[in-house]
């Protein structure tokens, strides 16, 4: 009869070709453990040891998984939709109706950017209220705690440039009024406006601006802080577990 | 076991650790994502088309049908005019000719239109969504598209976003911006055509400079009261005014006004007589000089009797003092010198029996008896500011007010206004032909202070305006240049001389079209140098009969002098010729009796003319074409003859048949024709 599941991937750690790809060990070892997520570019971000009681859900909520979870979906259909399209006046609306209309599965993966985007916000704030309520912001986290407020930020100006992009009136005066409220800044506020839109009002300028920032500065942005992040988490003890614990 | 056990069993098999429960979640997922392929799959134009497929299965003509037929999303797409239409999608049998016999939508064929279907997509003239593939989205208004189809009975606002002129296709948008010319809408509402050029009204309404000296406070009254309540054909609208409103604008009216005269007439006023015979005789003059061409009158029934170039008449006597109406009847270019009335030249007499018959023309029901008081400073400065407020000077010229410029809103681009800017009256359905439908019909109905004012247009006439509003878009602005046809210029021809002088002071042009202008009650004349006989024309001029005698309209006697009517008739003859032909008859036109006997069974047999000309009274019946009984007298043998060829090339848009004649049968109806001469005329003296 066939080797185990654990078995068979024990076998495959073997071969040749994983050990070319993953530098890590193989064996069951805490340093084998270790090694493989400490070698990893990705997992190296992460603490190597959890404690237990912190992975429990009503720990965390999960809060902050689920933000990674709802930047990586809208990643992974923010790129489809930047195939379809033009961030041009005359095309823009067109291009969100095609979407609608004859893009295979457009529908979809324009829903599903949208709500995940309204998603990531209530998660942000969710994970922050809890974050502030059980006090996880206290030394030695408070550097954390200041790039989350920042991935925050981030965070409402991906939905808020996002929001142009359609085209649509709901859209226009929406960045209209928005923008407006800039200007009323003092001494900054008309010139921080002219920058933001690229002239005096929301037009082709803004739309290729919101564009920009919405697919490539602000998102570059949020991947950097988000690294720093979770290596903070590492750099700072873990999750924090809680005040009545002894090693906090 | 129990329910709750073996709930208890189903959650240990499916969540009961990380890797059941991991599993489980993928799955369910996964079968959340069949959706997207399968809702993307089961669209509906895809069972449109399968539902296209079995109808034409089984018919004679299926081959064809299903050679033509293309499955998938199909679209017309225009770069250059940003047309990008999905209908054909479900509209599979849009092209098919032979599937006429299917009336039900979506597959039904396109009407035959003047183009091509691929020439300029669908939503130009239909509107809706053109790239939605979705019955709902396609057709229907929604947040986010808010052009639902149009329906049928304004489809020709399509075209008029590129037809400028008038279009033989498409009465209902003619009438339209008739409309809007003639009750001077674009006198308020800037209306620009898409080539820039601003649409002009054809109302002239009167000047209220001298309004003194023609009618008095009590009549501006009752007219401001009611316009329609004076004369049914009133283009003038109700703007719904207070009756203190009333009467301060009566009282400044009258107090801006100038006399129109410096000296007094040298004539004096007729007295008018009460007498029924003298008023008889009026009433007969005022049928000989075919006043009614112009004037219209209510008869006995109600109807109105007669032309639409001048105001009705039927109330009249309530209206115009007797010296002004004097003074109109000698010259009516003494008061208004734009006027479309012709300078009828009538003897003092003449002048006399006019005036007591169309004095006698009154309703006491209309003005009432009631003299208006004495107008106090303060009634006269509030008249002046409501004659402001209401946008009178938009249309009257009145002394010391200019012309407001944009009174009323812009309506350029009236047909693409946007839904979410327009605030519904409770009860008009949201669409906008609905709304701009309730605002002409009853504006006020939108708000008390609105000020535009009501016109009592029956509902076809509104339909007609929303139609010629509709085709006011922003995108006829944006279409290429080259697909508008242009307006043709309006032509400035004005005769020269002695006989230009003539023709403008008996207004030739308020009903004839000479050289491209003109208006539209009387024949074409740009060529009748050509056409007429000099002595018939002189017999004419001083005596018009009529050459159709079914019209009520006909010309009128303008009492021209021996000498004028040479000037004229001597004018006609030189300026008034067709470059294509000699009018003179040369030697190939005499006539032979078997030329003339052949004719006469060609006009009878052959060719049926009776059926729409008289040449003898006693048994031909047609009625159509003029009276040819003495046509030998008036016309030359040239003109019939290039008139039986083709008389398109000569008047265009007559209702003279092509009938492409060979030369043999054209030359023996002329000869027919020639033949038909009435008694010698006595040539007029010249000078």
């Amino acid at each position: 009869m066939a080797a185990t599941l654990s078995q068979q991937l024990t076998a495959l750690r073997r071969t040749r070709v994983w050990r070319s790809v993953f530098r890590g060990g193989n064996g069951t070892s805490n340093l084998d453990r270790a090694l493989a997520v400490q070698q990893n570019l990705f997992l190296h971000l992460s603490s190597v040891k959890v404690r237990k009681r912190s992975l429990a859900f009503r720990v965390t909520w999960f809060l902050g998984t689920l933000c990674m979870g709802a930047l990586m979906i809208l990643v992974a259909t923010g790129i489809p939709l930047m195939l379809y399209y033009h961030p041009s006046v005359p095309q823009a609306y067109a291009d969100m109706k095609d979407l609608q209309s004859v893009v295979s599965a457009g529908v979809f993966l324009r829903n599903l950017h949208r709500w995940s985007a309204h998603a990531m916000v209530l998660l942000v704030f969710a994970h922050m209220f809890k974050v502030f309520y059980r006090g996880a912001y206290r030394p030695p986290r408070e550097f954390n705690w200041v790039v989350g407020v920042i991935l925050l930020i981030v965070t409402l100006l991906l939905s808020y440039t996002g929001y142009l992009l359609p085209w649509d009136q709901l859209a226009f005066w929406a960045i209209t009024v928005g923008s407006n409220l800039l200007s009323s800044v003092p001494v900054i506020g008309p010139k921080v406006r002219f920058l933001m839109l690229g002239g005096n009002t929301v037009n082709a300028n803004a739309l290729l601006r919101f564009y920009v920032l919405h697919c490539v500065i602000l998102p570059l942005t949020a991947a950097t802080f988000v690294a720093v992040h979770f290596w903070r988490i590492r750099k700072d003890g873990g999750i924090y577990p809680g005040k009545d614990h002894k090693h906090a | 076991m129990s329910v709750r056990g073996r709930i208890a069993a189903a959650k240990a098999f499916l969540f009961g650790d990380s890797a059941r429960a991991f599993g489980t979640l993928s799955l369910a997922l996964l079968a959340l994502l069949t959706v997207v392929p399968a809702r993307d799959y089961f669209r509906d134009w895809r069972g449109v088309q399968k539902q296209y497929l079995q109808l034409i299965h089984g018919r004679n003509d299926a081959p064809a049908l299903t050679r033509h037929f293309q499955g998938g999303v199909q679209q017309i797409w225009l770069p250059e005019i940003g047309v990008v239409d999905r209908c054909t999608t479900c509209h599979v049998g849009l092209k098919e000719s032979t599937l006429t016999d299917v009336r039900t939508q979506p597959f039904r064929p396109h009407p035959p239109v003047p183009h091509s279907l691929t020439e300029f997509g669908c939503v130009l003239c239909h509107r809706g969504q053109g790239t939605a593939t979705s019955v709902a989205d396609a057709h229907n208004s929604s947040s986010s598209w808010e052009e639902p189809i149009l329906p049928a009975r304004y489809l020709e606002s399509g075209c008029g976003q590129c037809h400028i002129q008038p279009l033989t296709g498409t009465p209902k948008l003619n009438q339209g911006r008739e409309l809007l010319a003639r009750y001077g809408c674009v006198r308020c509402h800037t209306m620009r055509a898409p080539d820039g050029t601003k649409r002009t009204g054809t109302d002239e309404p009167p000047s209220l400079e001298h309004i003194a000296d023609k009618t008095s406070r009590e009549w501006i009254a009752a007219w401001l009261r009611d316009p329609q309540a004076y004369a049914g054909s009133a283009t003038m609208p109700n703007f719904q005014l207070k009756d203190d409103e009333i009467r301060d604008i009566a009282a400044f009216l009258i107090a801006q006004s100038q006399p129109y005269r410096s000296q007094k007439a040298s004539e004096p006023a007729p007295v008018p007589s009460q007498d029924d015979a003298v008023i008889q005789q009026g009433a007969s003059l005022y049928g000989e000089s075919f006043c009614a061409s112009c004037h219209a009158v209510q008869n006995a029934a109600g109807l109105l009797v007669g032309g639409n170039l001048g105001p009705e008449l039927t109330r009249v006597g309530s209206k115009v003092k007797i010296d002004w109406l004097a003074d109109w009847l000698r010259n009516p270019a003494i008061y208004d010198p734009a006027s479309a009335m012709p300078h009828y030249r009538f003897d003092a007499k003449q002048i006399g029996l006019l005036v007591t018959f169309l004095s006698s023309k009154t309703d006491s029901d209309f003005t009432g008896t009631a003299k208006a008081a004495a107008a106090e400073p303060k009634q006269i400065e509030r008249g002046r500011i409501l004659v402001i407020e209401r946008g009178c000077a938009s249309c009257h010229a009145i002394n010391g007010l200019k012309a407001p410029e944009d009174f009323a809103p812009e309506l350029t681009e009236v047909g693409s206004r946007p839904l979410s800017r327009i605030l519904f009256a409770p009860g008009v359905p949201n669409t906008l032909p609905d709304y701009i439908a309730a605002r002409i019909r009853d504006p006020r109905s939108f708000g008390d202070t609105l000020k535009m004012p009501r016109f009592s247009l029956p509902q076809p006439q509104v339909d007609a305006i929303v139609t010629a509003l509709l085709a006011q878009t922003a995108r006829a602005e944006t279409l290429p240049a080259s697909m508008r046809i242009p307006a043709r210029k309006p032509s400035d021809y004005r005769p020269a001389g002695r006989a230009g002088k003539l023709m403008d002071e008996m207004r030739c042009f308020s009903c004839h079209i000479i050289n491209g202008r003109g208006g539209t009650m009387a024949p074409e004349l740009t060529y009748e140098g050509t056409s007429v006989q000099r002595a018939w024309l002189v017999n004419f001029l001083k005596n018009p009969n009529t050459l159709r005698p079914a019209l009520i309209r006909r010309m009128p006697r303008f009492n021209v002098t021996d000498a004028e009517a040479n000037t004229l008739a001597d004018y006609i003859m030189t300026a008034w010729q067709t470059p294509d032909f000699e009018g003179d008859a040369s030697d190939d036109l005499r006539f032979t009796a078997a030329d003339v006997q052949s004719g006469r069974e060609l006009f009878y047999n052959k060719y049926a003319c009776q059926s729409c000309h008289i040449i003898d009274q006693s048994k031909d019946k047609g009625y159509v074409g003029p009276t040819l009984t003495q046509v030998g007298s008036r016309l030359t043998a040239p003109w019939i003859l290039h008139w039986l060829r083709n008389a398109q090339t000569l008047r265009p848009g007559s209702l003279e048949p092509v009938w492409n004649m060979n030369d043999a049968d054209a030359r023996s109806i002329t000869a027919f024709l020639m033949a038909q001469k009435g008694a010698p005329v006595k040539e007029a003296a010249r000078k």
